[in-house]
C-alpha cells in the first residue's frame, strides 16, 4: 500500500442549497494524529462521516491507504471498513442497550464472520482488558457503566478488527475533565501500540494540543488554516484560529488574556491578505476568492492574494 | 500492551452477581407493581379456566340439561345458577371466557401482524411512506372505533372472525404508533451508525439492533390490544351484531340478562362481573408492562 | 398563527372528505337494501321504480355528489323507517335527550374528576391517590354498558332508590347521567393528576417554594394555571364522545335519543339516517379536534406564564 493512511480530496457536501463542507483537502499521514477543529456547525463532523462513507459526499474523493473508496458499493466497501473505524461523542447512544458489553465488542467480528463464537468471546474479553476494564464486564450492560467506561467500550469495538485508521468524533467532549484525560491517554497508548493513524475531531484545543501532530481548522465548511500543532499554537495566522486559541482556559491568572469574540462579518473583513510576491510557491492569481497559501513549511492559511508588490 | 489500569484507578471492580439486563430490570419493576402482578395472576386463572373448561364442567355450554330448574338461583350445585334455557350458567361463563379471550388474543395477533411491519417501516424509512401511514392513522382517529365497528359489523353480519378482523383493524393503530416511535428514535442512534461503519448489512441492523430494541413496544402494544378487542366484542355482541347465539359471549349474556335482572339478578351480575374483571385485569397488566418497559426509564 | 389555523383547517377538511367517502362507500356495501327485509317481497319492477325515485340507480360518484350537495343544505334525505319525516327533523328532536343527559353527565363528571385528580396529585401515594387511580382505571376500561347495567342492578333493583329507565321526569335521569359521567370523571381524574404532577415537578415551582410563597398560593396562582391547558384541550373531544356513549346508555335506559336512533337505523338498514348520524359525528369529532389543536396552540405561551412566575 502506498500513500497516506487517509486522504480527502476536494470533498464537498451540499444539503439542498446549503454547502456544509466546501472543497476540503485533508491528509492523515500514517502513524499520525490529525486534529480537525472548529466550532459546532463548521462541518467537521460531516467531514468525518464522509471519510467513513456514512454520509455520501456531493463531490470529491476519499482515499484509504492510497485506494479510492469513493464509488465502491457497500459490498465492495466492506473489506475496507475493517481498516477504518469510528468512535462517537455520545457514549450512551453509541452502544446498543439490549446487548452485553461482550456482544458489543465482538459484534465487528460477527459482522465480518471472523472466528467461532467462543473465539470471539475470548477476543472480546482480551479487548476489555486492553482498554482497562475487567474481563468480567463482558456480561454487563451499557447502562451499568459510567460515561468514561462506555467510551472505552466504543474504543474496543472500533479497534478489535485491527483498524489502521480511527476517526474519533469528539470522543471526550461529553466527559468530565478527569475522565477525559484517561480516555486521551488510552487513545494515545493505543495509537502508539498499534501504529494507528487518527482523525481526531474536536473543539477542545487543550486535548488537541496534547494529542495531535497536525491541526486543521475549519470554519463554515472551509479549511482556514492547517499546520503542525506547535506552529498553530505558537504562531496561528488566521484570526479565527487565534479566537479559538483565546478561548482555551489558562491556569495562570496573570497570563489571562482578554478573549476575543469575532462576528462573521468581522471575520470576513479580517481574512489575511497577501501580495503575490510574498507567497512561495506562486498562488493562483485569477481569483478574488480566499485560497490556502503556504506560510512556512507545511503551515497553510486561507488568505486573499492580490497581484503586485 | 500498556498497563492501563494504572491510568484508571477509580474503576470499580464489577460484581458478577449484579448483572442486570434491561429486561431483568423491567421484570423487577413489574414485580414491584402489585396491581399489575395481581392482575396478571387473575388473568392466568381466567385463562386456565377457559382452557380447561371441558374438564371443569360436566355439561357443555349449550346443553339444556337443567330445563326443569330454569332460572334457578346460584346454589352449591350450580355456582352461578341456571339460565333461562336450562343451561348451567357457570359453564356458560367459563366458555364465554374462551370466546372473549380467544377474540382478544386473535385480534391482538392481527393488530401486531398489521402494526409491527407498518410501524417499523414507517419509522425506518420515514419520508413519504411515513407520511402516508400517518394520514391513514389520522383517519382512524377521527372516526370513533365503536361507531365504525358497528357499521362494519352490520356489513359483515357479525360472527367471530368478523369481530377479530374489525378489532384488529382498529387495534393496529396503537401497535403501529408505538413501534414507529421506537424505531424512529433508534434509527438515529449512534450505535446504528457504528454498525454501518462496521459494514453491517441492513438486515443485520434490523435483526440485531432494531428488533431487539422494539421488544418493549411490541409487548405493550400486544397486551393493550387484548382488552380493547374484548371490549369491542362485548359491545357488539351486546347490541346483537357481534358473536351470534348460541356461541356463549359475555356481551350477549348481559343483553339477555338485562331482561331478567329485576327478578333473576344472577343472569346479569355474573356476565357483568366476568367481563369487568377480565378487561380490568388485562388493562392493568398492560399498563404495568408499559410502566416496567418504558424506554424512558431504561438504563440509568 | 393564522397560517397554522388555515393549514390545520385544510388538513381537517381533507380528512373529513376521505372519511365521508369511506362512510358513503361502506353504506353502499352493506348487503341488502331497504326493501329486502319484508316478509312479502316487492315485485322487481316496483322495486326498480322505488330505487329510481330515491336515486339509487345512478352511478356511485353521482350519488355521492348529490348526497353531499344535500348535506351542505342540511338535507339528509328521508329516513326509510318513517317516510313522513326528514332525517334532519328526526335528528332535531332526537338530540335533545342525548344532549341534556350527556351534557349533565359531562358537567357533573368533569369537575368531580378534576377535584379527585388534584387531590390525588397533592397527596401522592395516599389513599386518595389510590382511589383516584382506581376510579380512573375502572372508568376508562369497563365498557359503558357494563357500568350502566351495574347501576341499574344496584340502585334500581336492589336499593329501589331510583326508577331503572325511561325519559320524562328528572328522577329517571339520575342513572343515565351517572352512566354518562363515568368516562369524563375517569378521564379528568387521570389527566388532572398527571398534569398537576407535571407542573409540580417543574423547576419554577421549586423556585416559588424557595422564595417562601405559601403552598396554597403556589397551587392556586401558579400550578393550576399551568396545568389547566391540557385539561381544556381535551374537553371538546370528550364532549363529542357523548355521541358514542349514547348508543349504549340510551339502549339500556330506553331514552329516545340519538343513540337509540343510531341502533335502530342499523337494525332497520335505514341508510339515510345512519349516514347522517355517522357523518355528523365524524364532523363533530373533526371540528372538536381542530378547535382543540388551535386552543392548544393559542394557550401554549405556557412558557411565558412560567417565566412571569419566576
Amino acid at each position: 500500500m502506498t500513500g497516506p493512511a487517509l486522504e480527502l480530496r476536494q470533498i464537498t457536501k451540499r444539503f439542498d442549497t446549503q454547502t456544509v463542507v466546501d472543497r476540503v483537502d485533508l491528509v492523515v499521514p500514517r502513524n499520525e494524529v490529525v486534529a480537525l477543529v472548529g466550532e459546532s456547525g463548521s462541518g467537521k463532523t460531516t467531514t468525518g462521516l464522509m471519510a467513513l462513507r456514512l454520509v455520501e459526499p456531493t463531490a470529491g474523493r476519499i482515499l484509504l491507504g492510497g485506494e479510492d473508496i469513493t464509488d465502491l458499493s457497500q459490498k465492495d466497501l466492506k473489506p475496507f471498513r475493517r481498516q477504518m473505524q469510528v468512535v462517537f461523542q455520545d457514549s450512551y447512544s453509541s452502544l446498543d442497550p439490549m446487548m452485553t458489553l461482550g456482544e458489543i465488542i465482538a459484534e465487528p467480528l460477527a459482522i465480518h464472520a471472523i472466528g467461532s463464537p467462543a473465539e470471539r468471546r475470548d477476543q472480546a474479553r482480551h479487548w476489555l482488558e486492553r482498554v482497562g476494564l475487567d474481563g468480567s464486564y463482558a456480561t454487563r450492560y451499557p447502562h451499568e457503566l459510567s460515561g468514561g467506561q462506555r467510551q472505552r467500550i466504543s474504543v474496543a469495538r472500533a479497534l478489535i478488527l485491527g483498524a489502521s485508521v480511527l476517526v474519533a468524533d469528539e470522543p471526550t467532549s461529553a466527559l468530565d475533565v478527569s475522565v477525559k484525560a484517561q480516555i486521551v491517554n488510552l487513545l494515545q497508548d493505543l495509537q502508539g501500540d498499534m501504529g494507528l493513524s487518527m482523525l481526531f475531531i474536536s473543539h477542545d484545543l487543550s486535548v488537541v494540543r496534547s494529542l495531535a501532530d497536525q491541526v486543521v481548522v475549519m470554519l463554515r465548511g472551509r479549511v482556514v488554516e492547517r499546520g503542525p500543532t506547535d506552529r498553530i499554537f505558537a504562531a496561528a495566522h488566521h484570526p479565527y484560529t487565534r479566537a479559538l486559541l483565546d478561548a482555551v482556559p489558562v491556569v495562570d491568572p496573570k497570563a489571562r488574556r482578554r478573549r476575543t469574540f469575532l462576528t462573521a462579518d468581522e471575520l470576513a473583513a479580517s481574512t489575511p491578505r497577501f501580495r503575490s510576491h510574498e507567497i512561495e510557491p506562486q498562488p493562483l492569481l485569477d481569483t478574488a476568492d480566499p485560497q490556502l497559501v503556504a506560510l512556512v513549511g507545511s503551515h497553510f492559511v486561507e488568505a486573499i492574494v492580490t497581484e503586485g508588490r | 500492551m500498556t498497563d492501563l489500569s494504572a491510568a484508571s484507578p477509580a474503576l470499580p471492580r464489577p460484581d458478577s452477581a449484579k448483572r442486570r439486563s434491561p429486561l431483568y430490570l423491567a421484570r423487577r419493576r413489574f414485580a414491584a407493581n402489585k396491581a399489575a402482578l395481581g392482575a396478571g395472576i387473575v388473568l392466568v386463572i381466567i385463562i386456565l379456566l377457559a382452557i380447561f373448561a371441558p374438564l371443569i364442567s360436566r355439561t357443555g355450554p349449550n346443553d339444556q340439561a337443567f330445563l326443569t330448574k330454569s332460572l334457578a338461583f346460584p346454589s352449591s350445585e350450580h355456582w352461578f345458577g341456571i339460565d333461562d334455557l336450562g343451561r348451567d350458567f357457570f359453564t356458560r361463563i367459563i366458555y364465554g371466557a374462551r370466546v372473549s379471550l380467544g377474540i382478544g388474543l386473535s385480534a391482538a395477533v392481527f393488530s401486531l401482524v398489521l402494526g409491527l411491519p407498518l410501524g417499523a417501516l414507517a419509522g425506518y424509512l420515514g419520508g413519504r411512506f411515513d407520511w402516508a401511514i400517518m394520514r391513514i392513522i389520522e383517519l382512524f382517529s377521527v372516526v370513533p372505533p365503536l361507531l365504525a365497528a358497528l357499521l362494519l359489523a352490520t356489513l359483515t353480519r357479525g360472527g367471530v372472525w368478523a369481530i377479530v378482523l374489525i378489532a384488529g383493524l382498529f387495534g393496529w393503530v396503537n401497535v403501529c404508533l408505538l413501534v414507529r416511535a421506537q424505531v424512529k428514535s433508534f434509527r438515529e442512534k449512534e450505535f446504528i451508525m457504528a454498525a454501518q461503519a462496521l459494514g453491517a448489512s441492513p438486515w443485520h441492523i434490523v435483526w440485531r439492533h432494531l428488533i431487539p430494541n422494539s421488544v418493549s413496544p411490541v409487548i405493550v402494544g400486544f397486551v393493550l390490544a387484548i382488552p380493547l378487542a374484548m371490549m369491542l366484542e362485548a359491545s357488539l355482541s351486546f347490541l346483537g351484531i357481534g358473536v351470534q347465539p348460541p356461541t356463549p359471549s359475555w356481551g350477549q349474556m348481559i343483553n339477555v340478562g338485562m331482561n331478567f335482572m329485576y327478578f333473576y339478578w344472577h343472569m346479569a351480575v355474573f356476565p357483568v362481573l366476568a367481563l369487568a374483571v377480565t378487561i380490568l385485569a388485562a388493562s392493568l397488566l398492560g399498563d404495568g408492562l408499559r410502566d416496567a418497559l418504558d424506554p424512558t426509564l431504561k438504563g440509568r | 398563527m393564522l397560517q397554522f389555523i388555515i393549514r390545520r383547517t385544510l388538513s381537517m377538511l381533507a380528512t373529513f372528505f376521505v372519511v365521508s367517502v369511506i362512510i358513503f362507500l361502506m353504506m353502499h356495501a352493506i348487503p341488502g337494501g331497504p326493501f329486502d327485509g319484508y316478509e312479502m317481497p316487492l315485485p322487481d319492477n316496483i322495486k326498480a321504480k322505488l330505487m329510481a325515485q330515491l336515486g339509487l340507480d345512478k352511478p356511485l360518484w353521482e350519488q355521492y355528489l348529490r348526497y353531499m350537495w344535500g348535506v351542505f343544505h342540511l338535507d339528509f334525505g328521508v329516513p326509510y323507517q318513517s317516510p313522513g319525516e326528514t332525517v334532519m327533523g328526526l335528528i332535531a328532536h332526537a338530540w335533545v335527550p342525548s344532549l341534556v343527559l350527556g351534557g349533565l353527565g359531562v358537567l357533573i363528571g368533569a369537575p368531580i374528576g378534576i377535584l379527585l385528580g388534584m387531590a390525588a396529585a397533592l397527596n401522592r401515594n395516599s389513599w386518595i391517590d389510590y382511589l383516584a387511580s382506581g376510579i380512573a382505571t375502572l372508568g376508562l376500561t369497563i365498557p359503558v354498558f357494563v357500568i350502566s347495567t351495574l347501576l341499574i342492578l344496584v340502585f334500581a333493583v336492589w336499593l329501589h332508590w331510583t326508577p331503572a329507565s325511561g325519559w320524562g321526569e328528572p328522577r329517571r335521569w339520575i342513572l343515565p347521567i351517572m352512566a354518562y359521567a363515568a368516562v369524563p370523571l375517569a378521564t379528568y381524574a387521570r389527566y388532572a393528576r398527571s398534569a398537576m404532577l407535571d407542573t409540580l415537578n417543574k423547576p419554577f415551582v421549586t423556585v416559588l417554594r424557595a422564595k417562601g410563597l405559601s403552598e396554597r398560593r403556589i397551587i392556586f396562582q401558579h400550578v393550576l394555571r399551568n396545568s389547566a391547558i391540557p385539561m381544556i384541550t381535551i374537553f371538546l373531544p370528550m364532549f363529542v364522545g357523548i355521541a358514542t356513549g349514547s348508543i349504549f346508555v340510551e339502549a339500556i335506559f330506553r331514552v329516545p335519543g340519538l343513540g337509540a336512533y343510531f341502533v335502530s337505523s342499523i337494525q332497520k338498514r335505514d341508510y339515510p339516517l345512519e349516514m347522517a348520524l355517522m357523518l355528523m359525528i365524524s364532523a363533530l369529532f373533526c371540528i372538536s379536534y381542530l378547535i382543540s389543536d388551535i386552543l392548544y396552540a393559542l394557550l401554549n405561551p405556557r412558557i411565558r406564564l412560567g417565566g412571569k412566575a419566576r
